[in-house]
């Protein structure tokens, strides 16, 4: 969990395991360092934003582009035909590729909006915000299982041991809250990599992301650990916390003066400001009946991912400065993983469809899409081509599409082209990388600037690639 | 590629460079395509990262024809006459199938690509100029090995000689000295000593992770001073809690864990035997140089019994322990990250040094090359850490551990007898088909074939209810989910299969209207992992008793499990029984899951009750004998020993030349290393980095166990002794520790015991008058750095102050049945920390907030955050409720009758190891007197208690 904490620089280095990150961090915002104390208060990036925050929307497991936002008339003409195909697990494991038979998309595609873009009857209701998205086709990335590829999509690496890139935008820019953690996971998975999804890795632990419910559990039990002590009414433990507070005092008198029993103490002063606000912005009942209607909650099956999604917007509203909402399950062969029996696709598809189109419309409502980043999509993208003969598609991390929405994104814009069968990316390529990249260059963030000192060696989300997509950006 | 494929490919390489040279001129028509078709292609697409003004990525230029018939990091990119074989054209044909697709940003038009395969078809042709003058000059150049030689960390240490006695008659050992004599550099006065009791809280959590006891304090209260302390050390030194303390401290170093982490977390269900052997090694004061072989070739190393074959084998867990990514499908890609996981290890664990840097490239900074990273990396490369290199899911080597001979003839006979009932029951089996399901309430589980495995040998995570309403189970009933808490509740069966091979999963439930439609049963096997969803409403086929969920394939000893879960479920998922049923060649073919016709056949009934009875004795036998112990380890690996290539740029199947075995040339001195022609070379490199002659080992384990003593090292960068790390602030102080660890026989315990009686040691944490401003970061040691308790020091006290504690010592400890997975698992044992499950997806939450150490790479200092969290953790979670309410309990039953004054004493002095000032005296009791009516006293002692827990003095070490 992050939340603020009073540390003086000195304290800082000393308690971190390499302290030049804190001095980098010092030196990149100059303000932090003369006010001296707090590692994640808000400070200015590299240069000025265009967005101020992240929403990201995973959908753990691998949504098929095919049937959704990559229309590809060749995939009908060549529907049941077995042809030869690099698959790329085949390739990492014998060096060559197999043959696979070609499946046609299960969802009617029509051209939608001003735009004309191309969305599949599989999420009917996002394609109506089809002319508010950029849609990027010829994303490709590491990492042919959902393992190495999910970790390589939150941390840029398949299996090093990275901070996620929430952790990295929290330690570039802070936090705009006081009562809140700055980077904030909606019910993360426990597979393929768990933790270190939203983990800190190398850098101080501060900057980690908090979890507010798990993937499994109902998004309505969804809550901040620790804020509510069991048994006690609210007057009986205030007035435990003024014995905590008084105890402490005295200890502080024994030796005056002394930052670090300052900042266990007023690490409690933050607590119980924690304990008092926070529940609050996780508690949807305030909201209109229209609002809830909007994302589909308090009907099925839209109800769970409905939460998260509404979950996301007070958070960002309250100055979280990236928010993951999973959508996804503790298997390692999660949600949209659908090797077979692709019509699959539809039960997940009804679940997100409405909830992220009215986190969409909500957003816009509020003017809030202006500065905030909207990134929709999964690990990687599925096969052209049936495994075996199967009726589902395989791991794809050659081409695949991600929906950007707001932020400064061209919106109702389609970038680069998958092949006629949309197996490979092949023009105006967007690497894993290069999509960091780009989010972090939104967020007034230079990704070969946003650095910390480890082992030696400077390290970045980007490791030594990645480049800004200017092409996509308005 | 294989190596001799490369250098075939380089030595035609090389010919056609010469050849091209001599026929360039004759092939003007050539040249004219070139000129027109090619080079405006490669100017175009190529040069912005592959010519001359321009950082050259990869090493490859396209701006002469030298650049790439001689090519880059990959070697040649144009093989003339030859596309198909060409890497420049297996690149931009954009198949990501040996090269990275080219150019990164999008493919070329077809007809380019075309073009560009006929310019090879014909040979390549291209005028013969030099190469164009590069702009840019090469980047900064990293340190060389002889100028690394000179770099304080790689030149040998030097006996110093011990300074004078300083004038004040302040020190009482040599180190004293060591540390005085700088003081009067910065006009510094040593800090008072600690009091008493400070001192003894202070020394009690250093070497043994817990607080002295109320009793111990007045002790040495009483009698204080240097003898009585150091009779308190030696105590300390000889418990068997020092090995539990310092253990952890190496677990910590060796990344010490008990799953694997990273995509498909795995749990490592012997590694306990490692932590055993760590704690062990400490408390028998092990000497380190012996600790280190051990650990890198123990399997190597000969022993004089059982026990010490069994210990080395166990050592080597230290090279498997590693957060490896099993699942990682490029299989060459993972042999060389194991590799590089144990040489990052390794290289941070015993020598302070980065290699990993060295992947891919000579290191920047320090004196260590490409050439020394694959010396090293072909050592490891020679040993098996993985089981093979092939499996879909990778697994670990495990190793059975030798027995004594009494344990041995038991356990042979044991297995004998198992083998003779094995192919008993496989011949019956085989001439018996399996008896039609009959609906009775009940069925035996001695009466299925194969491996039954009942409801109540599964590990059951949540609220399952005990059930018989539904008949047609096996055993004595089946568990529940109430149709509740979905998500939150599994169970997982891990069968133990007597012999590797295929097995039939069969899954045992009652069908109802009731139950969910979609339940989800996972199979982790041998070749990786499905997910079956079961629909509950409808029976197993006619004739079956179970539902059959396929065939695969187990391994003895193996990882293996079935997880039912009831996450996402619409009705109530009911688990029953697991059954693994053998496959051999005859009864494959005889498909086991149809449906068998019921016939009178007397003799078939016979050979089922046989078959029944053999299974049965098999079952008991199997259940109660004695099992082989296994342990993680590694094996040198047969025919592969040797040297191996550079991986150009890091890429596993990118091979560049050979480099011979070898150590780091920069701390290397004498001549180079010969190895036995039959082993990796491992029993060498363990040699070499427990040798007193390599500047770096003994230097880098004096200086850690300094800073676990004082809190920061005389290096402050305890992994990195390199020239990014930081210079010692008492050279001669390192250089003399080391010496005399190495002379005295590489000792923990001496070492420890010459620091603890040191005076520097026993200072008071409060900084002397002027300390902080003249030396503000403490780096001339006037005074002690005041210490946060770790994760597991405070999660022992507390539950120590509780009453609590369990002090149980060694052996597995993943409760009653091992887990399936890492997922879901419920940390409930009271046992001192470090024997917790230690996984790396999943730990106490206490653990989580207290900075516990990232178990993912080699770590010698823990972080210690001061965090909202923690303070939310004090104040609402249950653990911390529940121990203050046990140690409130234990305060009121040490003192019977006490007045409330003398019961806050105590409280003082079991929780934080001092009396109440009087001010705080005032400050409890006006607490315990402000209650309002009707609230019970016991509760407000409770909330007393937890407020101690939650204090700043609980946490720190003054």
């Amino acid at each position: 969990m992050t939340s603020p904490l009073p540390l003086s620089r000195r304290q800082a280095l000393s308690r971190v395991a390499c302290g030049f990150g804190f001095l980098a961090l010092a030196g990149m915002a100059a303000q932090a360092a003369t006010r001296g104390t707090n590692p994640v208060a808000a400070r200015a990036g590299h240069h000025r934003p265009r967005a101020k925050r992240v929403i990201f929307l995973f959908m753990g497991g691998g949504v098929s582009h095919l049937d959704s936002f990559d229309y590809k008339p060749a995939l009908y003409a060549n529907d049941g035909r077995m042809l030869e195909f690099l698959d790329q697990r085949a390739i990492a494991k014998t060096g060559a590729g197999a043959t696979g038979r070609v499946m046609k998309p299960m969802w009617e595609f029509r051209q939608r909006g001003q735009s004309g873009r191309w969305v599949s009857e599989l999420f009917p209701h996002m394609a109506r915000h089809a002319d508010d998205y950029c849609v990027v086709r010829s994303m490709h990335t590491e990492g042919v299982a959902h393992g190495p590829a999910t970790l390589f999509l939150h941390t840029g690496t398949t299996n090093q041991i990275r901070p996620s890139m929430g952790s990295w935008v929290t330690y570039g820019l802070g936090s705009e809250s006081e009562n809140l953690p700055a980077f904030v996971a909606l019910s993360p998975t426990m597979a393929n990599g768990g933790p270190r999804n939203y983990g800190s890795g190398f850098l101080p632990a501060v900057f980690q992301g908090t979890a507010i419910g798990r993937s499994g559990q109902k998004a309505v039990e969804a809550a901040l650990r620790n804020v509510r002590h069991p048994d006690l009414s609210a007057a009986a433990q205030q007035r435990q916390f003024e014995l905590i507070r008084a105890l402490n005092g005295e200890q502080l008198r024994a030796r005056p003066g002394d930052r670090e029993l300052e900042a266990l103490a007023s690490s409690y002063e933050l607590a119980w400001r924690l304990q008092n606000h926070a529940p609050d912005v996780l508690d949807l009942s305030r909201e209109s009946a229209a609002t809830l209607a909007l994302y589909g909650i308090g009907e099925e099956p839209t109800d769970d991912y409905g939460r998260q999604c509404l979950m996301a917007r007070r958070l960002a509203e309250a100055g979280v400065r990236y928010i993951q909402v999973n959508y996804s399950d503790n298997t390692n062969n999660p949600a949209w993983d659908q090797h077979s029996n692709l019509p699959k696709h539809k039960d997940h598809a009804v679940r997100v469809d409405k909830p992220v189109a009215g986190l969409l419309a909500d957003l816009k409502a509020r003017g809030l899409l202006e500065d905030t980043i909207v990134w929709w999509g999964s690990e990687f993208g599925r096969t052209p081509y049936a495994e075996k003969n199967g009726t589902g598609r395989d791991h794809n991390p050659t081409g695949f599409s991600v929906l950007l929405a707001g932020g400064g994104f061209k919106p109702g814009f389609a970038y680069g082209e998958t092949d006629e069968f949309g197996h490979f990316a092949v023009e105006n390529k967007v690497h894993m990388h290069d999509l960091h990249a780009t989010i972090l260059h939104q967020l007034g963030l230079d990704h070969e600037r946003l650095t910390f000192r480890h082992d030696g060696r400077d390290y970045r989300l980007t490791d030594v690639h990645g480049r800004v997509v200017h092409d996509i950006l308005v | 590629m294989t190596a001799t494929a490369f250098s075939r490919r380089l030595v035609r390489a090389c010919a056609l460079l010469a050849a091209a040279a001599t026929t360039g001129k004759a092939d003007e028509a050539g040249v004219d395509f070139f000129e027109k078709k090619i080079r405006p292609v490669l100017i175009e697409r190529c040069h912005e990262c592959h010519a001359a003004d321009k950082k050259v990525k990869a090493g490859l230029r396209l701006d002469h024809a030298e650049g790439w018939l001689r090519g880059g990091d990959s070697g040649p990119a144009v093989i003339p006459g030859k596309p198909d074989e060409s890497p420049l054209i297996k690149a931009i044909r954009y198949t990501k199938l040996e090269f990275e697709a080219m150019p990164p940003k999008s493919a070329l038009p077809k007809q380019e690509v075309a073009l560009l395969e006929e310019w090879v078809r014909r040979g390549a042709p291209a005028p013969a100029t030099p190469a164009p003058v590069a702009g840019v000059t090469a980047g900064r150049r990293a340190m060389t090995v002889e100028e690394g030689r000179r770099f304080w960390s790689f030149i040998p240490a030097a006996r110093p000689a011990t300074p004078a006695t300083d004038a004040a008659g302040w020190a009482r050992t040599e180190i004293d000295r060591f540390i005085a004599a700088r003081w009067k550099d910065r006009d510094l006065a040593p800090a008072p000593d600690a009091a008493p009791a400070a001192l003894l809280r202070r020394a009690s959590f250093d070497l043994l992770g817990l607080p002295p006891s109320p009793a111990q304090i007045t002790a040495f209260e009483r009698d204080p001073g240097p003898a009585a302390f150091a009779r308190l050390v030696d105590e300390m030194l000889a418990s068997p809690h020092f090995g539990e303390r310092w253990g952890r401290r190496w677990l910590d170093v060796a990344r010490f864990a008990e799953s694997s982490g990273g995509g498909r977390t795995l749990l490592f269900k012997d590694a306990w035997r490692y932590r055993d052997y760590v704690i062990d090694a400490v408390n028998r004061d092990l000497p380190f140089d012996e600790f280190i072989r051990e650990q890198i070739a123990g399997d190597l190393l000969p022993a004089a019994n059982p026990a010490e074959r069994a210990r080395r084998l166990t050592a080597t867990a230290f090279l498997t322990l590693g957060p490896t990514n099993y699942e990682e499908q490029n299989k060459d890609q993972l042999r060389m990250d194991v590799v590089d996981e144990q040489l990052d290890t390794l290289g941070k664990a015993f020598l302070g040094m980065t290699l990993s840097c060295a992947r891919c490239h000579d290191h920047k900074f320090d004196p260590v090359t490409l050439r020394d990273y694959y010396g090293l990396a072909g050592i490891l490369r020679g040993t098996h850490t993985l089981h093979n290199y092939t499996d879909n899911v990778a697994r670990w080597v495990d190793a059975t551990l030798p027995l004594a001979a009494e344990e041995e003839k038991a356990l042979a006979a044991h297995e004998a007898k198992v083998a003779t009932l094995e192919k008993q029951a496989a011949r019956l089996r085989a001439a018996t088909k399996a008896p039609a399901a009959k609906k009775s309430r009940s069925i035996p589980p001695g009466d299925l074939p194969g491996l039954v495995l009942d409801e109540t040998q599964a590990r059951v995570v949540g609220a399952w209810k005990n059930s018989q309403t539904t008949p047609g189970y096996v055993g004595e009933g089946y568990l529940s989910d109430a149709n509740e808490g979905k998500g939150e509740k599994t169970i997982s069966f891990t069968p133990a299969v007597p012999s590797t091979g295929r097995y039939e999963v069969r899954f045992g439930y009652t069908a109802g209207t009731n139950r969910a439609t979609n339940v989800p049963v996972t199979i982790l096997h041998a070749d990786g992992e499905v997910t079956i969803t079961v629909n509950q409403r409808k029976d197993p086929p006619a004739g079956e008793r179970l539902l059959s969920l396929g065939q695969f394939r187990f391994e003895k000893d193996g990882q293996g499990y079935v997880l039912v879960s009831n996450e996402g479920t619409d009705g109530f998922v009911v688990v029953d029984a697991l059954q693994l049923l053998p496959i051999d060649a005859r009864t494959e073919a005889a498909s086991p899951a149809a449906p068998v016709a019921a016939k009178v056949d007397p003799e078939a009934d016979k050979r089922a009750a046989d078959l029944r009875r053999v299974e049965a004795e098999l079952k008991k036998l199997t259940a109660s004998g004695p099992k082989r112990p296994l342990t993680m380890s590694v094996r040198e690996a047969a025919g592969e020993i040797g040297d191996t290539e550079i991986r150009v740029r890091g890429i596993a199947r990118n091979l560049g030349p050979k480099v011979p075995r070898g150590f780091l040339a920069v701390a290397h001195h004498g001549e180079a290393p010969r190895f036995r022609p039959d082993e990796s070379g491992r029993r060498e490199l363990a040699d070499w980095v427990a040798s007193e002659h390599n500047p770096l080992t003994a230097r880098v384990t004096v200086n850690r166990v300094w800073a676990w003593l004082l809190g920061e090292g005389l290096v402050r960068s305890v992994d990195n002794f390199g020239t990014t790390g930081e210079a010692p602030t008492h050279p001669e102080l390192l250089d003399h520790l080391a010496l005399r660890f190495t002379a005295g026989g590489w000792s923990v315990k001496t070492l420890v015991r010459e620091i603890m009686l040191s005076r520097v040691y026993q200072l008071s944490s409060l900084p002397g008058p002027g300390a902080s401003e003249r030396d503000p970061d403490n780096r001339l040691l006037s005074h002690t750095k005041r210490r946060r308790l770790e994760a597991e020091e405070i999660r022992d006290a507390l539950l120590l102050a509780a009453g609590r504690l369990d002090l149980a010592r060694g052996g597995p400890n993943f409760g009653a049945t091992t887990p399936a997975s890492e997922y879901g698992y419920v940390f409930t044992d009271v046992r001192r920390s470090v024997y917790t499950p230690a996984f790396r997806n999943r730990r106490p939450e206490l653990f989580e907030v207290f900075d516990f150490a990232d178990i993912n790479a080699p770590l010698a200092r823990r972080g210690a955050t001061t965090v909202a969290p923690q303070a939310l953790f004090m104040l609402n979670h249950p653990f911390v409720i529940e121990h203050a309410r046990h140690a409130a309990e234990r305060t009121r039953r040490e003192t019977p009758d006490a007045a409330d004054d003398a019961r806050v004493a105590h409280a003082y002095r079991t929780v934080l190891g001092r009396p109440p000032r009087e001010q705080e005296r005032a400050v409890a009791l006006d607490f315990l007197a402000g209650a309002p009516g009707g609230e019970a006293r016991e509760a407000q002692w409770s909330q007393l208690h937890q407020a101690l827990f939650a204090s700043a003095d609980f946490r720190y070490l003054d």
